[in-house]
């Protein structure tokens, strides 16, 4: 592995981090209320605490990420619990003005 | 900046629990809320025991904040297909709030979550909580709430069905993540926050105090200031009260506002107060003695902007409750403002400090110009016989700043889609050095919140590369952060989102010394899933 060079930043990102101990260590990282740490890679922030391994932009490929309900904390999981939050939405890239939120209650 | 929100359908949420307090009068009767479950709830569950202490598979065997039960009963409704209307929804929630609610010693840990004040990392959380919990949701969310062993299981369980995902990401994946969240992290969990315990033994046979009566209010609103007043609570039925607010801004202003509220568990403190024509909600905390009440207030459309609440029951006694500022430096004058209640006779403010004019005086308010020729430290600010353990702090030297919140997050929205900015909001609080000299030790002395510029800068190198603090976002001089517009930006690189990752600076002029202090802002994507509690 050695003799080979990362070709992008997320994979120089992850040459960085040297053990696999300290890779544990960055994934186990806290962040502010309200966000996800499962950062595989994350909503809002990447495992290194950084933005450089997101999707960017998100719209680009949200709907691989909201049907198998990978951040259904964040992003609606589309397999089981809110199947029609994007029905009207083909394009997430396109149409992003449309997706709406999740308002829990509603009273 | 103007108060007024920007995220109208927000209110239909951060409101949820809240928008309970002052409606109508309810049916408080433990019987009416009993009736309703056997109604609307024993398609699926069933009950036992006495018809006078009845029992409700998996409902009884759960206790939870009023937050807790409206999430519980909004997720029987979205997943269950409970059908209840509104008024029986509040009945059920105020009652099962009140019999299975958390202890005061319980909530404490976590009050910042019902508080809506989430611009924070949290500290302390057990690892294993952490990894299984915590990386979708806040730790809080799970420390609020009390199961037996079985229905700490059986919450891994709904999380299996429910989300299957759960067990292919990292940190699941590769280790067998159900049987270490099933019998290892429920069973753990069911040891940290069991169904049964003395707190709340006692708490559920203690008397609770009646809020009833005049408060002497403390608080901070975004973009208005502080303030202090008189928050009068008349009772309109059982635990709930109407509301009327008057009283000052710290420049003299006035603030007024009416409203109401509703008291679950005999100290949750839940209002709804429109002040300025800006609807605002009241969480606060009552001590058991009922005679001080603390939390925050906050938008009820953006709960991300608000501030510190305290109201300190009027007993008839005099007492001295704040001054603002809560500071002075030393060799120079400034007006100072003393807050208190039934306030009467001479004004002290400790050795070295002179009372140079009295601007106003009444017996709750007390506007003075003050010097402070003396040496530094931290006097007890007396008026007459009050009580007092107000202090006002005279000071040599700003020599630290920190920024609050330290760690704070806001999300893109707008440029014409359905999400709304989530904006955050700061203060600058300065400190002395203390006895060491050195500032950024345990003896700082925290002088209190202080005036401060504003400005935001690139967090680090790849920040600044990526130009994130030319996208992401702007703050205003009242020190509003407002966060970028949603949607792909062809400027930047692969048509990325306007987030980023910045430090806010705030400036103090310290008798024209700048001290500088940062905190972290991160400018998100949006959160397409917004819950009564994260």
């Amino acid at each position: 592995m050695k003799h080979l060079k990362s070709l992008n930043k997320k994979a120089q990102l992850i040459n960085k981090a040297i053990s696999p101990e300290e890779v544990e260590d960055v994934v186990a990282m806290q962040t502010v209320v309200g966000c996800t740490a499962t950062t595989d890679p994350g909503w809002e922030l990447d495992p290194f605490g950084g933005l450089g391994s997101l999707c960017q932009p998100m719209e680009s490929d949200l709907y691989g990420c909201a049907d198998a309900c990978w951040w259904p904390a964040q992003v609606p999981d589309t397999m089981n619990t809110y199947p029609d939050w994007n029905k009207d939405v083909a394009k997430a890239d396109e149409d992003w003005r449309k997706l709406d939120g999740i308002y829990e209650d509603g009273e | 900046m103007a108060l007024n929100n920007n995220r109208t359908k927000g209110a239909l949420l951060g409101a949820s629990i809240l928008a309970l307090a002052g409606l109508g009068s309810l049916p408080a009767l433990a019987a009416d809320a009993q009736e309703i479950i056997r109604d609307r709830c024993l398609a699926c569950h069933t009950e036992s025991g006495d018809a006078d202490n009845p029992s409700f598979s998996r409902i009884s065997d759960l206790r939870k904040t009023p937050e807790g039960w409206q999430m519980t009963l909004n997720r029987m409704q979205h997943l269950r297909d409970l059908e209840i209307s509104t008024e029986e929804k509040r009945t059920v929630i105020k009652y099962l709030s009140d019999h299975q609610g958390l202890a005061p010693e319980e909530s404490a840990p976590f009050r910042y979550l019902l508080e809506q004040d989430t611009n924070r990392v949290e500290v302390g959380i057990d690892e294993n909580v952490m990894q299984m919990c915590a990386r979708c949701h806040s730790a809080a969310r799970i420390g609020l709430q009390r199961r037996t062993e079985d229905e700490w299981q059986t919450l891994v369980d709904f999380h299996m069905a429910q989300f299957p995902g759960i067990e292919l990401h990292a940190g699941s994946r590769d280790r067998p993540w159900y049987h270490l969240a099933h019998d290892e992290t429920a069973v753990k969990l069911a040891e940290m926050y069991p169904l049964v315990t003395p707190e709340w033994n006692d708490w559920k046979k203690a008397d609770k105090a009646s809020l009833m009566g005049r408060w002497r209010v403390l608080g901070y609103i975004p973009a208005k200031g502080e303030f202090s007043a008189w928050m009068t609570a008349a009772k309109t039925g059982e635990d709930r009260y109407s509301l009327e607010l008057e009283g000052n801004y710290a420049d003299g202003a006035v603030i007024e506002g009416k409203g109401n509220a509703t008291v679950f568990t005999g100290y949750e403190w839940r209002g709804t107060i429109t002040i300025d024509s800006v609807k605002m909600r009241q969480v606060m905390a009552a001590d058991k003695n009922g005679q001080m009440m603390d939390g925050r207030m906050f938008l009820a459309a953006e709960d991300e902007i608000g501030g510190e609440l305290r109201a300190v029951k009027d007993t008839g006694d005099a007492q001295v409750v704040a001054v603002m500022p809560t500071y002075l430096k030393a060799g120079e004058s400034a007006e100072l403002v003393i807050v208190g209640q039934n306030l009467d006779g001479d004004i002290d403010l400790g050795d070295g400090v002179s009372v140079d004019k009295i601007i106003a005086r009444s017996k709750d308010r007390i506007v003075v110009a003050a010097t402070a020729a003396g040496d530094t430290g931290v006097n007890t600010v007396k008026v007459g016989s009050a009580d007092s353990d107000v202090a006002l702090n005279v000071y040599e030297q700003v020599a630290r700043v920190d920024v609050t919140p330290v760690n704070a997050i806001s999300r893109i929205g707008g440029n014409g889609g359905e999400m709304e900015k989530i904006r955050a909001t700061y203060r600058a609080i300065g400190y002395s050095a203390g006895a060491d000299g050195e500032p950024g030790t345990e003896d700082d002395v925290r002088l209190g919140y202080m005036p401060a510029s504003w400005s935001i800068e690139p967090a680090d190198e790849i920040a600044e590369h990526d130009k994130d603090h030319l996208y992401a976002g702007e703050i205003t001089p009242a020190g509003m952060f407002i966060p970028g517009d949603a949607g792909p930006n062809p400027e930047r690189k692969m048509s990325a989102n306007n987030v980023g990752r910045l430090n806010v600076v705030a400036t103090v002029d310290d008798g024209g010394n700048a001290v500088e202090g940062r905190g972290s802002m991160l400018v998100s994507v949006p959160d397409f899933v917004e819950r009564v509690l994260d």
